[in-house]
């Protein structure tokens, strides 16, 4: 599998629409942030495209390859001639098949979306044990590790034997983590998979998740709300607002293109006219606002550097959970 | 390559001058492995193509080189070329700021020079001052 690709998806409950015509493609081998407000649609999003939930318009579709094999066994064979240079033998395009992944087991056996767990199951409690809640994510999911589950709850000193109803917010999405990661899907989605996990254990995560990245290329897209620590292991970054994507783009080149810019109102303004003025903060006589370039081949990008650099303002980086801020935290 | 990262420069940016300064100081010797973008998203929690992003660039400027299947090395003559790309940066990075600031604050050129050649000596002439003043 290479791609996912969703297009024009409209998800409705009853009256209320909370997607409202998602394009959006997953490629092999990234990591992807998915952020957004609370009720954003994250969580939706992640199971219309892993078809625990049916869209009520548009598509899911994967790129297949017909003999199942992974791309490893047919790229970068570089037929001896050993000069060094990159060559990628690319499959002939006809190769690749695109497949709906609604009720299609091959493509679902790529696909893992590790839910966060319930503690009630309709009126009572969730008595499964932990133990048996893995074994039947197991049953489930054809590429399962057991011994990478096995390892994944010994670090995080999982009490396997312990009721789902009886575990903490934190020992919850240990659990989600484990099946995420020993899952072996190609495509695995995490959602708020760090939500009530200590400092210590959020960075284990990142650890493990790392670790499993560099060896096997799987791809992840996770959403999370603690932006700030998680920036970094994200490659690109897909921002959700009120069930549309307001961007989707490598997280570095992003943020190459946004500055706060703050000084005095007037030179402010004068050194940011003509951008779009995000999170407009005042204070006395000085101004902040927050912009974003376009993107470096629409041109007109020196014209904005030497109009920054000959006013009196001063021009600092974002960081993603600003620039996030100023871009969905305003009020509609 | 134990240094912190920070939020004022791109990861990559950092990435890359973290490995220059371990030439510098002989953390890292010419001809010597250096850490691999998967080792080096690890230690510092990043993702693995951003480490690749500041590896290239040291690539580019042939500070590293490849050895396919073996993983990136310090170049010969690396540690040299580091110093005159800092030395030509030196100017922009350093001096024209402390010149803009010296202005900003009315501080003469001629002040300026004999902070310069006091140092370490004379010290920082306007704590002198009030020095003496309190005393």
């Amino acid at each position: 599998m290479s791609k996912i690709v969703a297009s024009g998806i409209v998800k409705r409950y009853g009256e209320k629409e909370v997607l409202h015509g998602i394009d959006l493609e997953l490629e092999q081998g990234k990591i992807y942030g998915l952020i957004g407000r609370n009720g954003a649609g994250k969580t939706t999003l992640l199971s219309i495209l892993s078809s625990q939930n049916p869209a009520t318009e548009g598509t899911v579709t994967v790129e297949i390859f017909p003999d199942d094999t992974k791309p490893d066994d047919w790229q970068g064979k570089s037929s001896g001639a050993g000069n060094g240079s990159n060559i990628v033998k690319m499959r002939p395009h006809s190769a690749v098949v695109r497949e709906s992944v609604w009720e299609n087991p091959k493509a679902l056996s790529h696909l893992c979306f590790s839910r966060e767990l319930n503690q009630m199951v309709g009126n009572s409690a969730n008595t499964m044990k932990v133990k048996e809640y893995l074994k039947i994510a197991s049953l489930f999911l054809p590429h399962w590790d057991q011994k990478m589950a096995d390892r994944l709850v010994a670090e995080f000193g999982l009490d396997t034997k312990r009721k789902i109803s009886k575990l903490s917010k934190g020992m919850l999405s240990m659990v989600t983590i484990v099946v995420a990661l020993a899952s072996g899907a190609e495509f695995t989605f995490l959602d708020e998979p760090v939500a009530g996990l200590d400092v210590v254990a959020r960075e284990k995560f990142y650890q493990l998740l790392l670790e499993e990245f560099t060896e096997t290329g799987r791809t992840f897209v996770i959403s999370t709300h603690i932006i700030e620590e998680a920036a970094d292991i994200f490659e690109e970054v897909i921002l959700l607002d009120e069930g549309k994507i307001l961007l989707k783009e490598n997280l570095e080149e992003l943020l190459e293109r946004a500055w706060c810019v703050s000084g005095r109102e007037d030179e402010v303004d004068r050194a940011t006219a003509g951008y779009t003025q995000h999170h407009a903060e005042r204070l006395g006589r000085s101004k902040s606002v927050t912009i974003l370039e376009p993107k470096p081949n629409d041109a007109g990008k020196n014209e904005r550097t030497d109009r920054l650099g000959n006013a009196d303002v001063t021009v600092q980086k974002v960081s993603l959970q600003k620039l996030f801020v100023a871009l969905c935290g305003e009020e509609h | 390559m134990n240094e912190i990262l920070s939020q004022e420069k791109s990861i990559y940016i950092q990435i890359k001058e973290m490995i220059e300064n371990d030439i510098l100081r002989d953390i890292l010797l010419e001809e010597e492995r250096v850490p691999s973008t998967n080792e080096l998203a690890k230690a510092y929690s990043i993702n693995p193509a951003t480490a690749a992003k500041g590896v290239n660039l040291l690539v580019d400027e042939g500070i590293l080189y490849k050895k396919r299947g073996i993983g990136m090395f310090v170049q010969l003559g690396a540690k040299k070329k580091i110093v005159e790309k800092r030395k030509k940066n030196f100017y922009d990075d350093y001096v024209k700021r402390l010149m803009a600031e010296a202005a900003s604050l009315g501080i003469t050129r001629e002040e300026l020079i004999m902070m310069i050649q006091e140092d370490g000596a004379g010290g920082n002439p306007y704590t002198k001052e009030n020095n003496k003043a309190a005393g």
